[in-house]
């Protein structure tokens, strides 16, 4: 296949830029020393802030590029944008927690592009092989990151566990794709899913459940979700909000991509699974979450069951389905980043005494916090008027009018089991009152992250509220990535 | 019409949270201005909600004052407000209560003025948006808006078991409205609309098998609300523990979101579902009416015995809607209003008392009325009018719901009237041992009586109780044409058959 003339590197050019910034990070930080901690992660935001630019400028093309490797339809930009929102919020907030808590930015800020340049490619992959090269791109930052803090049992675990478990998922993923080339001959999503169709069935079933279980493992989907409350608990919580939404959001875009391309003719099959994975994983998330005492583990499992949530949509399918989908990505990725900005605020230096008492009485102390943490409380139990009910509320439309009217309840039976430990979080700071006004001596004080966090949090809220009220803002750009396809 | 250049309907829906922002904005230690602020906004909503008396045709059964938006395109939702007469006299009834109980708060709440204000503003938003709205997705809106100010009013003034009861309200009705969601959604696909007014004209397009399960899930969210038994346990916590203006805005108005919902929605919408679930529906009536009636027998607080009358109270409502003639139906819609005046009052009361001691244990008191003789005449007015004393208020109602109901089941009809002769003993009971016999307790000997504010609280509710029992008319007039319209869709055979 010829490159279409007149695209050139164009398509690529959000990637590009991300690399650039990448490297340049990692050279701003050798060279500014211990001063200038700050001054990688700069160079890293205007380096997401001129990929946002470049990926607006991308030219939407529907066919596939390089050789049928790529592809950048509105449908890839929408993630991308998605992703480059999550990468930005996790940057924002890591500035103040590195100056704290020591610990080389860098290096943080580096991986976490790379990271970002595996998943904008991945969104983009049309053929197996670029597909998995992406998805190892993303994987290896994302392992390092869960256990930057070396000298940090917790975190060193999550990153071991992370890279033991995830290395695995990934040989099981490529397997099922060299399946996919076995069965078909074809790597190109756009020759081997019609060859696919046509295929020995059971074999095509085995391919597509080993290509699913790694993805699932990834989305962090019940049962294949071992991992994540550990990686989520120990890694640094400014890359928390990173890891918890950012690969979230290039799996549900490969997923959603590898079930119109690759095993589109067993819609059936994979619908069935994704329901039982839906209820399974809201289930388990908020019921796990129900027992934490620490506010960062059950932040994590609430970033489990809200995953669920999505599996619905991936189930219900059609326009609608896909539309709900996309919609409430962007709404998890804004709402998990408030719910771990929402740790640092207890966050006392020993980094893992995260339990929610620290948040008594934050309605006197800081009542605007209080009032941005309430709306993304509400959001994330899906309370109306944010964009966590208009979200749930779509994927809950799509199902019901698929017929899966007991998804659905499911679904708004899980809102309502969740607002029972969201509300701990409620109660905890506008019914109580703080247990003792003077901090432990030698500790960090909530108040250090203060400034930054409330900034944070007021953002996102803000944003929640205006998603809540407005859900066109979003629908319209959601509805034209998914026709577009 | 429109107030300010704001069509009215907008206006009221939306002129408490122009009052919230206002009562935020104001400095935390000026706590008067902030009780100043929050009483005038609260005033002025009654006031306009008045002004819509002059523009509303009480003759006509249809929605009025109709305000149509696009809301969400891609959802088919709309910005969708009407109101008829049944709307009109539960906005009516909102807007007085909030007034009354910001009113009865001067003095009662110290701490956290600005938030408490806020929430009670907020709240009222909710309130009148749940009456007026005519799309159900803004309706869901609306009815979860309400939720969070009240589970806050019940959670920071309340009492000590606050935490528990305001965790359980806003669970239980959680609950509750997720099912609504779902229901909903599902008789949004069979309309693919939102509009109330749409679906009504549409008919029944959708099986009654799928309605029976969109009743049950709508049913699960007003029956939470209302609170019928099974369903009831959170509302004596709830009330117990919630500072008196709470208890009156909940008892007041928020129960009546449950059954104007089901009057709404679940009778018209659904109107096979509602044909064959409606005797279910009044036998649950009828075990709330005895079983709220001889719970309330047996309290010791005075507070949850008048929770636990609402329990009985709102049973004659329900079963005044689940008799599905028009005659119930109407004395339904009014027990509602009776209903919130009248229990409204009697938690003021209760608070008078509560403010003063610091208790509500029914053997602390004894012998007040010879202290406090103003407090002991509103008193007495509030039991009669709750027991049904003709010439009072809820005679009218409870009169209407037991000859509506004669012609569907004379057993339902003799199982209710004995509920009335039970709360006539609980009411008269606890009268009793509260205003007569000998002071026991010292510290009920320096009592002070009435305070003019205390009074001009009350003042609105007692003319109203009279009013409407003497001369009922003008508020029959209003609920006439659209209950009448209502039963009209969901029980046609009523108005064949011969008389």
């Amino acid at each position: 296949m010829i490159v279409p003339s007149g695209y050139g590197l164009r398509p690529l050019a959000p990637e590009l830029v991300l690399l650039t910034a990448a490297a340049a990070a990692l050279f701003v930080h050798l060279f500014a020393g211990r001063r200038g901690r700050r001054a990688a992660g700069y160079v890293a935001l205007a380096g997401i802030g001129a990929a946002g630019f470049a990926l607006a400028l991308t030219p939407p093309s529907a066919g596939p590029l390089f050789g049928g490797h790529f592809v950048a339809d509105p449908f890839a930009l929408y993630f991308k944008a998605a992703i480059l929102l999550a990468g930005a919020l996790a940057i924002v907030m890591a500035f103040r927690f590195f100056d704290v808590e020591g610990g080389e930015p860098g290096e943080a800020y580096t991986l976490v592009l790379l990271a970002m340049v595996g998943m904008a490619a991945a969104v983009s992959a049309a053929d197996v092989v670029t597909t998995y090269v992406s998805f190892e791109l993303f994987a290896i930052p994302s392992y390092v990151l869960a256990g930057i803090f070396k000298k940090e049992r917790r975190s060193a675990e999550a990153g071991i566990k992370y890279f033991f478990l995830g290395t695995l998922s990934s040989a099981i993923m490529l397997l099922g794709l060299a399946l996919v080339f076995g069965l078909t001959g074809s790597t190109a999503y756009a020759e081997a899913g019609p060859a696919l169709a046509g295929a020995e069935g059971r074999a095509v079933l085995v391919a597509m459940g080993l290509v699913f279980a790694g993805l699932f493992f990834k989305a962090a989907f019940v049962p294949f979700h071992m991992w994540a409350p550990d990686v989520y608990e120990g890694a640094p919580t400014p890359l928390v909000i990173f890891l918890s939404t950012a690969p979230k959001a290039a799996v549900v875009a490969v997923l959603v991509r590898a079930m119109t391309s690759l095993f589109g003719a067993y819609a059936a099959e994979w619908r069935l699974v994704l329901q039982v994975i839906a209820v399974a994983t809201m289930l388990w998330g908020n019921l796990a979450a129900l027992t934490q005492k620490s506010l960062k583990r059950m932040m994590g499992y609430s970033a489990i069951a809200q995953a669920g949530y999505l599996a619905i949509g991936l189930a219900a399918w059609g326009e609608a389905g896909r539309t709900a989908v996309l919609f409430y990505i962007v709404a998890y990725i804004v709402m998990n980043a408030a719910a771990f900005g929402l740790v640092l605020l207890v966050d006392k230096g020993g980094r893992f005494d995260e339990s929610i008492d620290g948040l008594r009485g934050l309605a006197r102390r800081a009542p605007g916090t209080a009032a941005s943490v309430l709306v993304v409380l509400l959001s994330l139990t899906g309370i109306p008027p944010t964009a966590g009910f208009i979200g749930k509320y779509l994927l809950f439309t799509a199902a019901v009018e698929k017929g899966m009217i007991l998804l659905a309840a499911a679904g708004a039976l899980n809102s309502a089991i969740s607002l029972f430990y969201y509300f701990r979080i409620g109660r905890a700071m506008f019914l109580e009152e703080a247990a003792s006004a003077v901090p432990e001596a030698g500790s960090q004080t909530p108040e250090s992250f203060s400034r930054d966090v409330t900034i944070f949090l007021a953002f996102c809220a803000a944003v929640l509220l205006s998603l809540g009220l407005l859900p066109t803002l979003l629908t319209t750009p959601a509805v034209s990535a998914i026709l577009s396809r | 019409m429109n107030v300010l250049g704001i069509p009215i309907l907008t206006f009221i829906t939306f002129f408490p949270v122009a009052g919230m922002l206002v009562v935020l904005a104001l400095p935390a230690s000026s706590a008067r201005a902030i009780k100043l602020a929050a009483n005038i906004f609260t005033g002025l909503e009654f006031a306009v909600t008045l002004l819509i008396l002059t523009r509303f045709d009480a003759g006509s059964g249809e929605m009025q004052l109709v305000e149509r938006l696009p809301w969400i395109k891609s959802l088919g939702a709309q910005y969708l407000l009407g109101i008829d007469g049944i709307s009109l006299l539960l906005v009516l009834l909102t807007s007085l209560l909030t007034f009354v109980a910001t009113l009865s708060s001067w003095g009662a709440v110290t701490g956290r003025l600005k938030e408490y204000y806020a929430f009670m503003l907020l709240l009222e938003t909710g309130m009148v948006g749940v009456f007026l709205a005519l799309d159900l997705l803004l309706f869901y809106v609306f009815w979860e808006v309400v939720l969070v100010p009240m589970y806050f009013l019940i959670g920071i003034w309340g009492g000590e078991r606050r935490l528990y009861a305001a965790i359980k309200f806003f669970l239980y009705t959680l609950f509750g409205s997720v099912a609504m969601l779902v229901g909903i959604l599902v008789l949004r696909a069979g309309h693919h609309s939102f509009d109330w007014m749409a679906m009504v004209a549409a008919g029944s397009v959708i099986p009654a098998a799928l309605q029976g399960w969109i009743f049950l899930a709508f049913f699960l969210g007003f029956a939470i609300k209302v609170p019928m038994v099974p369903f009831h346990t959170w509302l004596p916590d709830a009330h117990v523990e919630a500072p008196t203006a709470g208890s009156v805005i909940l008892a007041g108005v928020l129960l009546k979101m449950g059954s104007y919902g089901f009057l709404r929605f679940s009778l018209p919408l659904l109107p096979d579902a509602a044909r064959r679930y409606a005797p279910a529906v009044a036998v649950l009536a009828l075990v709330a009416i005895i079983y709220g009636a001889l719970v309330s027998l047996m309290q010791k607080d005075m507070k949850k015995l008048i929770a636990y009358s609402s329990v009985s109270h709102m049973g004659f409502v329900m079963l005044g809607l689940a008799a599905l003639t028009p005659m119930a139906a109407k004395g339904a819609v009014l027990q509602m209003i009776n209903h919130g005046l009248s229990t409204g009052a009697l938690f003021l009361v209760v608070g008078v008392l509560y403010e003063r001691r610091h208790t509500r244990l029914i053997s602390e008191f004894g012998g007040l009325a010879s202290r406090m003789p103003v407090y002991a005449a509103v008193f007495l007015i509030m039991t009669m009018s709750s027991i049904g004393l003709p010439g009072l208020n809820g005679f009218i109602g409870e009169f209407m719901i037991l000859m509506g109901t004669f012609p569907v089941s004379w057993l339902w009809t003799a199982v209710a009237a004995t509920g009335i002769v039970l709360g006539a003993g609980y009411m008269l009971w606890l009268y009793q041992r509260v205003m007569f016999g000998a002071i026991v307790h010292p510290a009920n000997e320096s009592l002070k009586d009435l305070t003019v504010r205390e009074f001009v609280t009350f003042l609105p509710l007692l003319v109203l109780v009279f009013w409407i029992g003497i001369f009922p008319k003008p508020f029959l007039d209003v609920i006439d044409k659209p209950v009448e319209k209502i039963i009209r869709i969901v029980n046609p055979a009523h108005f064949e058959a011969p008389r």
